[in-house]
């Protein structure tokens, strides 16, 4: 398959397992992170969490992978696509901690920044798996 | 009509709905094995998830209960960092006191039934066969039933929170979601202590009671399999002498599970009664309480035992490994864990000398209680000497199994000093018998599944891992778990009550250590974690089945020769 479109497969794949771990992370903290508000906030739309969310979904889907690949020369490291998703992503996850955390304070930021953090890492990943198993770009 | 009952309603007409299809035409023994005589075919495994639905290899359902309990163990890993987020700040801020109790009620439950027992019975359906010589578990298809049940139970038990994300999402679609809101996660502790368990009105503990009595029944299912393999399915070279320690102990704990779990079924059995049907097994007036903890804790000691019997073995296997020696005293080893399995069946009053029993009683299980303590030092004896004077070498494996020992000595001797009935007065349901039992569960049960999935990760993958991550991950989990449960054992002798979400603020330093240690755990479980992943995906492929240069000191025993055979055949 072209690598834009291993890409965007990609980052379909990552942000289906995405999405659920957001999910059941949200219920299992028993809605005190409130993680849907969270993304609103990060993508510019406070309050609206629907719009907010699907606007992260394209994002997810299209935008980031697409810039994957697009510096994916440029990304340092290693030579393994997955692991350079990850490093990717965690970047991404940086801004997510700073412009989504509102007010949230206290003990809740480090189950906030672990349940954050693992479902970035795990997005990052799929799609550098998915992206080279389509690629074939050898890991 | 009540939730209970139309469960059970709707599970007896499909069990009779099966009974009645099945009756006649087939030719199957009760057991799932065929009719002797009867034309049987070998056929390829199905590709894809197919084969993993339909399979009967003892290796795949081995793999599969390996799965399953790194999903449960994640899970229930993230209910204790939920916990001791909470336990940062005095005061309960972050989760309510009704939340907290529900943390440390799934948590528990989550731990004990659905993650270190699955792991145990994973690795002993992947590795006995090999190990004893046989082609197979005894009973292949009551070998897939019983780890089908296990998902089915998981979801029961976990009901609460499981129907709230299908809540979550169905919410926008406009659907009715007041009935799955109803169900709310349990907070009756996973020892179940009525009359709170018996009055408790969230319908969910219901379902938990019941996820919890099929779990206990495909752990029966799982330990009989066991039992007759080892018994009937040896290689006619593999006899009780030479039979290797590790399936002794699953023998001996398969054993403990045919007698302790039934007893729990029925206890939960008349508890389901009591809160559906009026009956009055646990009412007050008749002492029901103190009836409950009875047959709950002659459940629950042999199950802690249950749980260790098996990490003993891992131990005893994979030291004498990287000493390049034999077990010190074999035989001995094989003895206390066969005695340890009877006297753990005497102890079970421990857990009640705050009750109003009789102290001659109480006298009489403290003089048991200090008894089991000597076949556990048995063990600890012969490992130290197993290491001594060997040829050690510090991989992952065996980091592991002597750092399991260092922690399990802390957790022993406070388990010691808490059979002493005077001493137990003092620290009953203090954070001292938490960090005593994590000593144990975590300090050797946990370490002895990390050895076991390092010593034996090529064996499943046909691929090797990161080695210095592995070792990086073995030091930073010994830190992490002195770290971590240490603590507790002084906040317990200052009297902090267990089972809190707030407690006065100058126990706050010792609490934040701990949060500290957990979070160190974390780390290394997200280390081993990406290990295991990642060296699938590109670890170095085993060609040579002896990676652990075990010929050299003769100990390349059978699951090796098996793994060896298999990798000629490619
Ligand atoms: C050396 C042998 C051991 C002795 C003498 C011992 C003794 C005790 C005693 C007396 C208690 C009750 C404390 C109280 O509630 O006041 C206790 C609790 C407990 N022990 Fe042990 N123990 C031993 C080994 C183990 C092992 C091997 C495990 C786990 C695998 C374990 C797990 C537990 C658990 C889970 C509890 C707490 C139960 C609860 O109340 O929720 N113990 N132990
Ligand atoms: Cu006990």
């Amino acid at each position: 398959m072209n690598r834009p479109l291993s890409a965007i497969a990609g980052g379909a794949a990552g942000m289906a397992l995405l999405s659920v771990m957001l999910v059941m992370f949200e219920v299992e903290t028993r809605s005190q992170i409130g993680l849907f508000d969270v993304i609103a906030r990060f993508v510019g739309l406070p309050g609206q969490t629907a719009l907010g969310f699907i606007l992260f979904a394209l994002a997810g889907i299209f935008a980031w992978p697409l810039l994957f690949i697009s510096l994916e020369n440029y990304l340092p490291l290693w030579p393994d696509p997955a692991v350079r998703g990850m490093g990717f992503a965690a970047a991404f996850w940086v801004g997510f901690i700073i412009l989504g955390r509102g007010s949230l304070s206290g003990p809740i930021l480090i189950m906030y920044g672990i349940t954050t953090l693992l479902a970035h890492l795990a997005y990052g990943f799929t799609l550098g798996a998915v992206y080279a198993r389509l690629s074939e770009e050898s890991p | 009509m009540n939730p209970t009952v139309l469960f059970v309603a709707v599970l007896i007409s499909l069990v009779t709905l099966a009974l009645l299809r099945t009756t006649g035409s087939k030719r199957l023994l009760a057991d799932g094995g065929y009719i002797e005589g009867v034309e049987t075919t070998t056929r390829e495994k199905p590709a894809g998830i197919l084969r993993w639905i339909t399979t009967v290899d003892h290796a795949d359902i081995g793999l599969l209960y390996l799965i399953l309990a790194t999903v449960t163990g994640l899970w229930g890993g993230i209910d204790a960092m939920m916990m001791r987020t909470e336990l940062v700040t005095p005061e309960a801020t972050v989760w309510t006191a009704e939340t907290y109790n529900a943390l440390f009620t799934v948590h528990g439950t989550t731990m004990l039934f659905f993650f270190a027992t699955p792991v145990f019975t994973g690795l002993a359906n992947y590795f006995i066969p090999p190990l004893v010589g046989a082609d197979d578990m005894a009973f292949p298809r009551v070998n897939a039933i019983a780890f089908w049940l296990l998902p089915p139970s998981l979801f029961l038990v976990r009901a609460g929170l499981i129907t709230e994300v299908i809540a979550k999402v169905i919410t926008p679609l406009g659907l009715p979601t007041r009935a799955l809101f109803a169900i709310e996660p349990p907070a009756i502790g996973w020892t179940m202590y009525t009359p709170l368990s018996r009055a408790a009105t969230n319908p969910e503990v219901d379902l938990f009671l019941l996820g919890l009595h099929l779990s206990g029944i495909a752990t029966v299912l799982a330990a009989s399999n066991i039992i007759v393999t080892i018994f009937t399915e040896r290689d006619s070279s593999v006899n009780w002498a030479n039979l290797d320690i590790f399936s002794w102990t699953m023998l001996t704990a398969s054993g403990l599970i045919i007698f302790a779990f039934p007893m729990l079924g029925s206890a939960m059995i008349m508890l389901l009664l009591d809160r559906n049907f009026g009956t009055f097994f646990y009412s007050l007036e008749a002492g029901g309480a103190a009836l409950w903890q009875h047959l709950f804790w002659f459940f629950g000691h042999p199950e802690v035992y249950i749980l260790v019997l098996p990490a003993f073995g891992i131990v005893s296997y994979v030291l004498p490994k990287f000493t390049g020696r034999k077990l010190f005293g074999f035989k001995f080893v094989v003895y206390s864990t066969l005695a340890i399995g009877v006297l753990s069946f005497g102890v079970w009053a421990h857990h009640m000398f705050t009750t109003g029993m009789d102290p001659r009683l109480k006298a009489s299980f403290m003089a048991v209680s200090l008894a089991i303590a000597v076949p556990s030092a048995v063990k600890t004896f012969n490992w130290i000497t197993t290491i001594y004077n060997g040829k050690i070498r510090l991989t992952a494996p065996m980091i592991f199994c002597v750092g399991g020992i260092s922690t399990f000595i802390v957790g022993g001797v406070t388990g010691v000093f808490l059979a002493s009935i005077p001493i137990d007065l003092l620290l009953h349901d203090t954070y001292y018998v938490v960090g005593h039992f994590h000593l144990i569960l975590v300090g050797i049960i946990v370490f002895a599944m990390f050895a076991a999935s390092y010593f034996w990760y090529p064996i499943l993958t046909g691929r090797m891992f990161n080695q210095r991550l592995a070792r990086a991950h073995a030091w930073v989990s010994i830190v992490g778990t002195f770290l971590t449960f240490s603590p507790m054992l002084l906040l317990g002798m200052m009297g902090l009550p267990r089972r809190y979400a707030a407690y006065p603020a100058e126990f706050a330093p010792l609490q934040q250590v701990s949060t500290v240690g957990a979070l160190i755990l974390f780390a290394g479980v997200g280390m081993w974690l990406w290990n295991m992943i990642q060296s699938y995906r590109v670890g170095a492929v085993v060609t040579d089945a002896d990676v652990w240069d075990l010929r050299e000191t003769g100990q390349f025993s059978r699951e090796w020769e098996w793994f060896e055979r298999k990798l000629s055949r490619k």
